[in-house]
Order: structure tokens, then sequence, then C-alpha cells
């Protein structure tokens, strides 16, 4: 699993003045990657350049052992990009615009209608296959897209806000598919999402980029130990404790008699302990708390200037403030 | 199989489940709650059938039978508290496993770029005749179908003639100068009512679907290069013209060849006028499909590039003939598809010509459309995202 499929040296593109990703240095190996970050952060222009869609200003970067500068056809050929609004024909039925999907991808006319059979019921549209796109669900639509992506077998596939739209059965599905393609197909899925909870569940890394720059990469569970806290419950002089707790240089996050101090030291229970005998309060329940992707994304956020409350907030926002990182005026598309 | 949450959830509602009493027997069979997320085993849920006590168990309701207060359901079904202890449930039973979700790989090898460019071309020319490839709307097909007929319609007269023998019919259907400049240019049918209106339809959608349902991302996220794919667009609507307009103009020549007899001496008279003509042809095809497509490419609708079309083709025409009678300027002729067209057409194929402005500005007033038109086209093509628009 140490294979990468996507690594970057300082790689950076810009419009103009405007620098849409800041001399990004990635190693994404095999596996499940999640692609977090607020609007402007540069997710759109890092999927295209990494498509080999638009040039970078400078840098450069290997996707699946090809340069993205000058091999972006082999790149496009080896990769199954899923997109997040519609692509497909609603006029076409499901079992044509898959197989079409393949034939552009070069694929022979009988040999891509088999891929689509396969990849259909692979995603749970086997019955539904000869039915128009036009009349299928948003989660039945998405699957459709995903079976688009997969009809080639593709070693990366890039799912763009995968469970977008779906109510809790499809999106169980969806996530389960994903899961299903990495750990039983053996292959690698980038994903974006603003749900944190369907990229822990489907992903065991992220990348988070911020104004175009890597604000943080790595294993989930390596980052959320970043930012270990020790969970309290607090019994009266709950303010004092804080207060006490703060004075000596711990960082303390309360929720009414919940209080939640950053284990920056190595006896922080005993400096808890001893600090809640001197003011008088009762700590009932002490325990290392488990933080959420959500927490350690608001947190990376927190220290890089944001004051959210939670990821919807900046990740869940209309189009139009997603396009932000690209000047309209720019197409800056090759080819 | 369904994914989209309009499948059979089995649920458990607490408040209507029938509660055990403390010496009640204990059922066989508890319902189970499918949590597998695969929405097709979970549309065929466990029930829970209590079976019909057997023939020999369920009491004979005979006219002597005494009354005792039961009704025939309570009677065969156990209903009653009391019969609970006889009445049979039916074991769990497997069903079996519908649908396994199991990944499968593919080693093939993927064609070059030829046949991906083959992919679309023929997507979109199948589309005309089979289900499953481009969905070309019904009103375009049978325009398209009339508009051939009326294109092959000479022919028939000319086969008339190869009857009649030669006279007053001949001179009117035989291949000359004037018939072949009206197969391509004349003002109608030809010019007015069948290339534009034909030309308007097929760009109409052509790639502005693209943008409208996003199927851009489908294209530029595969090998697919945004020449290519301009290319291949252009070549379909071009094609689907050239059959229309360059195909029955073939047809109308060799048919008078075949039907009539002609010789090697009336094809050598013949030859160039015919060739002057299928350049006409192909100057009109390819003017109309660049206009057209770099309509389809700024919009996101099949309204704006056919109504667009005719208004350039049809609208520079009508004003350029308005302006030249109201004032005897023929500048404005220049500005006009439809003429510079015509006035081309005429110089090539020989006819009178009917414009005073010299032919060759016609075609330079062509040649700057079109690259205008591939211009307009280029550039928007290259606009296209594939992430979001």
């Amino acid at each position: 699993m140490s294979e990468m499929v996507i690594k970057t040296n300082n790689l950076t593109k810009s419009y103009g003045n405007h620098i849409a990703l800041d001399s990004l240095n990635l190693e994404v190996p095999k596996g499940a990657t999640g692609l977090l970050g607020p609007n402007g952060a540069g997710k759109s222009t890092f999927l295209k350049t990494i498509l080999g869609l638009i040039q970078a200003t400078s840098g450069d970067g290997i996707v699946l052992g090809h340069d993205i500068r000058t091999e972006g056809e082999e790149i496009r050929t080896k990769i199954g990009y899923m997109p997040e609004y519609d692509a497909l024909n609603p006029k076409m039925d499901a079992i044509n615009q898959v197989r079409y999907s393949g034939e552009i991808l070069g694929m022979h006319p009988t040999i891509a209608m088999t891929r689509a059979h396969k990849s259909l019921e692979y995603v749970g549209l086997g019955e539904q296959r000869y039915r128009e796109i036009g009349s299928f669900s948003t989660g039945m639509k998405q699957a459709t897209k995903l079976a688009c992506a997969i009809i080639h077998d593709p070693e990366l596939i890039i799912a763009d806000e995968p469970s977008n739209g779906l109510d809790a059965r499809a999106r169980e599905f969806m996530l389960n598919t994903l899961e299903v393609t990495v750990n039983q197909g053996q292959r690698s899925v980038l994903m974006a999402s603003h749900l944190m909870e369907d990229v822990e569940r489907v992903c065991d890394r992220i990348i988070l980029l911020h104004k175009g720059k890597l604000a943080a990469q790595g294993k989930i569970e390596d980052l959320k130990a970043i930012d270990k806290e020790i969970e309290i419950h607090v019994w009266k002089n709950a303010n004092q404790l804080e207060q006490h707790l703060s004075a000596k240089g711990l960082s303390v996050r309360r929720e009414g008699r919940i209080m939640r101090i950053s284990a920056e030291m190595d006896n922080i229970t005993h400096e808890i302990l001893q600090s809640a005998s001197a003011v008088g309060a009762q700590v009932r329940r002490m325990h290392e708390y488990e933080a959420s992707l959500e927490d350690l994304f608001i947190v990376i956020m927190e220290r890089l200037g944001y004051e959210v409350k939670s990821s919807e907030q900046l990740l869940a926002s209309p189009v139009q403030a997603r396009q932000a990182d690209i000047p309209k005026d720019y197409s800056g598309v090759i080819n | 199989m369904n994914l989209g949450g309009e499948g059979f959830t089995p649920q458990i509602n607490n408040a209507t489940a029938p509660s055990l009493q403390p010496n009640q027997p204990i059922p066989q069979q508890i319902p189970q709650i499918n949590t597998h997320p695969n929405p097709v085993q979970n549309q065929a849920p466990q029930q829970q059938v209590p079976a019909m006590a057997s023939a020999a168990q369920s009491p004979e309701l005979e006219a002597s039978t005494p009354v005792t207060g039961k009704s025939r359901i309570e009677s065969a079904w156990g209903s009653n508290p009391e019969d609970m202890g006889v009445a049979i449930v039916s074991g769990g039973q497997s069903t079996g496993e519908i649908f396994k979700q199991e990944y499968t790989g593919w080693s093939g090898t993927l064609n070059p770029r030829w046949m991906r460019n083959w992919a679309i071309y023929r997507h979109h020319m199948l589309g005309l005749f089979k289900k499953g490839h481009r969905p070309w709307p019904l009103l375009v097909k049978i325009y398209l179908f009339v508009t051939l007929i009326g294109c092959i319609a000479p022919i028939f007269p000319l086969l008339l003639v190869s009857l009649t023998g030669e006279g007053e019919l001949a001179a009117l259907f035989t291949v000359n100068r004037d018939n072949l400049y009206s197969h391509v240019l004349a003002f109608f049918p030809r010019n007015i009512l069948y290339y534009p209106v034909a030309a308007s339809l097929l760009v109409g959608t052509i790639i502005s679907e693209d943008r409208t349902h996003g199927t851009s991302a489908l294209y530029f996220s595969r090998p697919i290069s945004r020449l290519d794919y301009t290319m291949m667009k252009y070549l379909s609507v071009a094609s689907i013209l050239a059959i229309l307009c360059i195909f029955t103009l073939f047809a109308y020549y060799t048919t008078e060849i075949i039907a009539l007899g002609r010789g090697w001496g009336w094809i050598a008279d013949t030859l160039p006028i015919f060739i002057g003509t299928l350049v006409a042809a192909f100057l009109l095809v390819i003017t109309y499909t660049s206009i057209g497509l770099a309509l389809s490419s700024v919009s996101k609708g099949a309204f704006f590039p056919g109504i667009g079309l005719l208004s350039i083709i049809l609208g520079t025409a009508i004003i350029a003939r308005i302006v030249d009678t109201m004032f005897q300027r023929e500048t404005l002729f220049l500005l006009s598809p439809y003429d510079s067209l015509a006035n081309v057409g005429q110089a090539l194929v020989g006819t009178e010509p009917t414009f005073d402005i010299s032919w060759t500005w016609s075609l330079a007033s062509l040649v700057v459309i079109n690259a205008l038109a591939l211009y307009i086209l280029a550039t928007r093509v290259s606009s296209m995202e594939v992430t979001r628009e």
C-alpha cells in the first residue's frame, strides 16, 4: 500500500495574480483518500491539474506513474472520474449511457456493452439498466455515474461528492460500494466530500486544502492523535475549574459541565484532579476524548483563522461560492 | 433492484408489535431486521407468516357444530390467545442472496484515438436510425427524412425522361448548369426550407446539451481532447447535411448517366460543372455547420442556436436585399452567408450571375465568416468544464 498514486512536488497553479494552488507537496498512496477543503481551497483546480486538463504554472506531479504536464491523456485513460453534478443524458437509458462512456475511452462496442452490464449490476442498477436516466432518482443517477467511472476498471477513481443529495439508504449503498471497490477491487479512491462522516467511513487518509495550500495530509487516525483531549464531566465549581486549568496554561474547551482539556502534558490527569481538588469541583467522569474527523476539521480550520461550528458551514455552500478559485475569464485549458 | 429508497424497508413498529404475555409461549421465530445496505436484499424481507393449522387440526364447521363464539378466522388461524399453543409458525427459510456485490476487474486494452473519435461520430450518426445512441428528437428525424425525399425528388422525373425519351421534359429535368445550381442553392425550397432548417435542427443541441446535462465531463474526463470532441461533433452535423445536399447531388448526376445511358463524352462535358456544384455544396455544408456549432457552443438550450442560425442565414439575406432594393447598395450581401454562397456558387457552376459584386469578395467573406465561427466554437469548447460549470 506504499505505492503512490498521486505525488506532487511544489505544484503551483496561478491565474494571473490569483494563486489557486500554492506549492503543493502531496503524496497519495494506494487506498482511499478524502479530499477536503473550504470554498476556494483549490480542490477543483487540483482535480483538473491531476487529470492533466490544465497546465500547472510551476512544479510537477506524477499520477499513476504519468507526468501531469505531458501525459494527461494516459492519466485520463487510467482514471475513472465521477463528477459531482449531473453528467448523464436524461434521454438515454442507463445501459447505453454507460456503454457509450466506455466507447469514448476506446473500448470496442461489444466489450463496452458487456462491461456496462457488469458495472451497472455492481452499482445495484442491474434491473433498472434499460430505464431512461431522466426517470432515475438522485441515488440511481449517482450510481450510474459511478458505473460510467468504473467501466474500464480504472486504477484510481475520483469521486466528487459521491453521496451528495442521497437519502440514507442510497448513501449507505454508495459508501458501501466505494468501500468494496477499495477493499475487494483493490482500486484507489480519491473522494472529495463535504460530509466528514462519509469521508471517515470510506477513507483512511485525508488531504485538507486551504487557500491553495496543503493544510493537512495523512492518516485520519494519526491526525486525530495530534489533538488528543481529556474529557471530564464536572459537578460544582465548573467555572473556577476552567479558570484554574487555563491559568496553568492548559487549553480548555467547555460546554456546560463537560470540559475537554488538550492533553499537552504527560501527567495531565494528575493536573486536572489537582485543580479540581483546589477549587472544590467534583470530577464525575474522566476519559480520553475520541475526536471525529469533524472535530479534526474544525480544529485545523480554527488554527487557520476560521470561526466555524461545523464543516457544513464551510463546505456545503452554494455552487457560486465554490467557483471562487478560478477567475471567470480564465479557461486555462490545454489540449 | 432499487437504489433510490423506493424499495421495501422492513421495520418494527414498537407501538403496534404484539407484546408477549407472561404465560404466553415464545414464538419460534423472531422477526429479523435486515440491516444490510443492499436494497435488493431488503426487498425480500423475511416475513413471519403464521401457517394455517393443518386440516386434521382445524375444527370442522358443519351445521351441527355448536356455536362457540369463535369466528371461522379465529378457528382457522388460532388468533385466539388460547389457541396459540397449537398455532404453527413457519420457520425462517433462507431465500438466498439475490444480489451479491462483487467487483469484477477488466484487463482489456483500450483502443487508440481514432477509435474513440469513431465512437463519438458513430454515436451521433447512428442516433438517427437506432435506439441506444444519441437521442435525436423525433421531429428532427421526420424533418430530415422529408428533406431527403425532397432532395432526391428530381431523380423521379429523370427516370420518367428515361422512359419517355428526349423532349420538353428532358430539357426541364436533365442535368444542366441551372439544375445543378438549383439543387444546392435554389432559393426555394432548398436554400430557404431544406438546408437552413435542417442545419438549425441539427445544431440546436449538438454542443449545448453537453453544457445543459453536464455530459461535457463525460468526454473531457476521458482521453478525449477538445479538438477531437469539436471535430467529431462538426463532422457528424456536416455528414448529415452532406447526405442531404451532396449525396443527393451525386444520386441525381449518376442517375442520369445510368438511366439515360450517357457516355464518356457527356461526362467529360458536364463533369466540370458537376465538380463546381460539389464545391459549392461543400462550402454550403461547412458554412452552415460552422455557424450552427458556434451558436450551439455559446448556448445552453436548443432554441437559440436554431433560431440564431436561421436568422443569420435568412435574416441577413433579407436585410441585404431590402438595402439593395432601396439604396442600390450591394455591400451588405457580403455579410450574408446565403448571398455569399450564391455568388460563389454562380461563379463555380457558371450560371448567369445575379450579383454585381465580385465572387472573390464573397469567397473572402465566407472564409472570414467560417474563421470567426470556428474561433468562437474553439473558445467556447475550451471553456467547457469537467468539474463544475
